[in-house]
């Protein structure tokens, strides 16, 4: 009996273990055995910081190891580092270049070297390469944020006057944000008359100073599109000294809009200060890089381009599309 | 007759900052008459405050022929320590001496890097530049640090009518100008800037003054920085990137040469820091292209870099004259 319970109790355990392993085999991924190495531009803003993370995160869903790398905003750096990478044998690079142009030699090496290479969230260059762009629709985003700032302005009976603050004109996406602007705008005539355009080369302190003279300039500017959320402060100081800073609905309100789906910009909403932000959805960006380098791996076909057709949020759909919107998961003071 | 031409265009060069003030006030005020308005004229003595201010320590430290490339980064740093302790509850007051305490401290570390270890500014500054913009980064975790509302009201308080940061200026040029005019250690700083070496053997501690302009550069920047941070009312993980290039402009633009030895703060840094400003406003007042922004601005830049040189060049031959004559 004693024997028989023993016997038991080993098949138990026996069954018990290949039962945990077998749920083991199935909750881990398989070691893929890839290791990639991830090259980003700058980490000076929550949106980049944002992204690395969720690469990484994406590399540790799928088993992958990573190197990573961040270049300071120096294009030869960047390239010395993916260099490095090329070195050390990866079989994969992930890349946010600095800009359109200075990537191409960087793609040339990877290509050199037989490595797959996916540009994330920067356009490149017409070239000859062979890599595989990650990016979300800038120019169709912008758009779509705009024209649903437009019918709200249409829908007040009132005109306005618009200002834009635009990135760095050497970085493609605020290039192609700027032109969403205008394009959009240029729907409601009889509405939007553009007044000013503020050039800030990304940088707060150069935003601040521009709006204040453009408001300075044109005082009764009340529709207003940072090209990115990270200006908000900016811009949310300068209305706050020109006493335009209130709430939709309060009849100095000015209509704002952005483009990131930052944290400040998360709270600008909830607090009804904002009226529609573009978002780029970094978590699908991020797992579509990382799947591209896994199926250029296995030599499967894998399109050149990946655009991530983001999405617009309002007053409207807040509370349904919060939770897609990156910066809903950041906690940050309200500006 | 060539002696005349000569004469005006040496009398040209030493006045170049004012000339081209003047232009950049006459072809925008032709322009748009909103820019010669008082209001203009305040905002951009309050936007120039901040620039002003780092550009004040900037103008010690070129006067010893040296150079500051970390000053953009003792503002991050400075600002995200602040920024911090203000978010954690420390009061306003603490906050702002820390971040004295960090620029000083700042200073230090390049002082003692130059002349202690006798590695040349540019490299050591350089360094402290990558250093201090990682540094602050880490601290921030490389996220905007929103400040509470009682930091943006001292950006926007004023004093008998006269806002904060100008107020803040005036007391920080008054000082510096006085320092250097009026002190043996403004003399001091001048000697060591014109050769060092002849300093030296007059009996000068070329090593103390080294220290001490660094450490007023330091200090210089994180004032600047705490002005820029009170009217932001954030602190962005850019925050302070470039500045260094702008308050080596302004401080050459008025008059400081890059070689060491000549230069003021009153009115010399000042309406150069002014004087950039004003492009900025003027070309956003009358809604220039966005693409000719840095073409007008680098060209502003490359001019002053040039009369910088026509001006040094010119004061070679000037001692020249004199040690024959």
């Amino acid at each position: 009996m004693k024997v028989n319970n023993n016997i038991s109790l080993r098949l138990k355990r026996t069954v018990l273990t290949l039962l945990m392993a077998g749920s083991l085999l199935r909750c881990a991924p398989p070691d893929t055995g890839v290791t990639i190495g991830i090259s980003f531009e700058t980490l000076q803003t929550e949106y980049w910081v944002a992204s690395i993370e969720a690469i990484k995160a994406a590399c540790e869903d799928n088993n992958i190891q990573y190197l990573e790398a961040v270049a300071n905003g120096d294009a030869n750096r960047q390239f010395e580092q993916v260099n490095n990478f090329i070195s050390r044998g990866v079989d994969g690079i992930v890349i946010a270049p600095k800009d359109a142009h200075t990537i191409i030699p960087v793609i040339k090496a990877a290509n050199r070297a037989h490595i797959p290479i996916v540009i994330y969230n920067r356009l490149p260059a017409q070239n000859q390469g062979d890599y595989v762009t990650v990016v979300a629709d800038n120019y169709e985003i912008t758009k779509r944020t705009v024209r649903n700032m437009c019918e709200l302005a249409k829908a007040s009976g009132q005109t306005y006057q618009a200002m834009i603050l635009i990135g760095d004109l050497g970085d493609i996406n605020a290039v192609n944000r700027r032109k969403g602007f205008n394009d959009a705008i240029a729907e409601y005539p009889e509405v939007i008359e553009l007044v000013a355009e503020v050039p800030t080369e990304w940088n707060q302190e150069k935003a601040l100073a521009g709006v204040t003279n453009a408001l300075q300039a044109n005082p009764d500017i009340n529709f207003i599109f940072s090209s990115s959320d990270f200006l908000f402060p900016s811009l949310v100081s300068a209305l706050k000294n020109a006493d335009k800073y209130h709430p939709i609905g309060h009849e100095k309100h000015v209509l704002l809009g952005g483009f990131d789906g930052d944290a400040t910009a998360y709270q600008m909403l909830v607090n009804g200060y904002l009226d529609a932000d573009g978002v780029q959805d970094v978590y699908y960006e991020c797992a579509a890089a990382v799947q591209a380098i896994l199926k250029k791996q296995q030599g499967e076909p894998v399109d050149e381009l990946i655009i991530d057709p983001g999405f617009v949020i309002h007053q409207d759909n807040l509370d349904e599309r919060a939770d897609k919107m990156w910066g809903a998961n950041i906690s940050t003071p309200t500006p | 007759m060539k002696t005349d031409i000569s004469q005006a265009g040496n009398k040209l060069l030493d006045h170049s900052t004012i000339v081209l003030f003047s232009i950049i006030l006459i072809t925008f005020s032709v322009l748009s008459p909103q820019f010669f308005s008082l209001q203009n004229f305040i905002n951009v003595l309050i936007q120039a405050s901040s620039l002003a201010i780092v550009a004040t320590g900037m103008t010690f430290v070129l006067l010893t022929a040296g150079i500051d490339l970390s000053v953009g980064s003792i503002m991050f740093v400075a600002g995200v320590v602040s920024g911090k302790m203000v978010d954690s509850g420390t009061s306003l007051g603490v906050a702002c001496l820390v971040v004295v305490g960090v620029g000083i401290g700042y200073g230090l570390l390049n002082a003692i890097f130059i002349y202690r270890f006798k590695v040349i500014p540019f490299i050591v500054t350089l360094a402290t530049l990558y250093v201090g913009r990682g540094f602050g980064l880490y601290l921030s975790d490389t996220r905007a640090i929103n400040l509470p509302e009682n930091f943006l009201s001292i950006g926007s308080a004023r004093l008998l009518g006269i806002p904060f940061p100008i107020i803040v200026l005036g007391v920080v040029v008054t000082v510096a100008h006085l320092v250097l005019t009026r002190t043996v250690f403004g003399r001091q700083v001048y000697a060591v800037g014109n050769h060092a070496e002849k300093a030296r053997k007059a009996g000068l501690k070329v090593n103390r003054i080294l220290l001490s302009v660094y450490v007023i550069c330091g200090c210089c920047a994180a004032i600047g920085g705490l002005v820029a941070m009170a009217q932001l009312g954030a602190i962005s993980p850019s925050f302070g990137s470039q500045s260094e290039f702008m308050a080596i402009a302004a401080a050459v633009l008025g008059g400081t040469s890059l070689f060491g030895g000549k230069g003021q703060v009153f009115p010399g840094t000042l309406i150069g820091a002014i004087t950039i400003q004003a492009l900025q406003s003027g070309l956003v007042i009358v809604n220039a292209d966005p693409y000719l922004y840095p073409l007008i601005t680098g060209s502003v830049i490359f001019l002053i870099v040039l009369i910088d040189s026509f001006r040094h060049k010119e004061q070679i031959r000037r001692r020249r004259i004199k040690k024959v004559a």
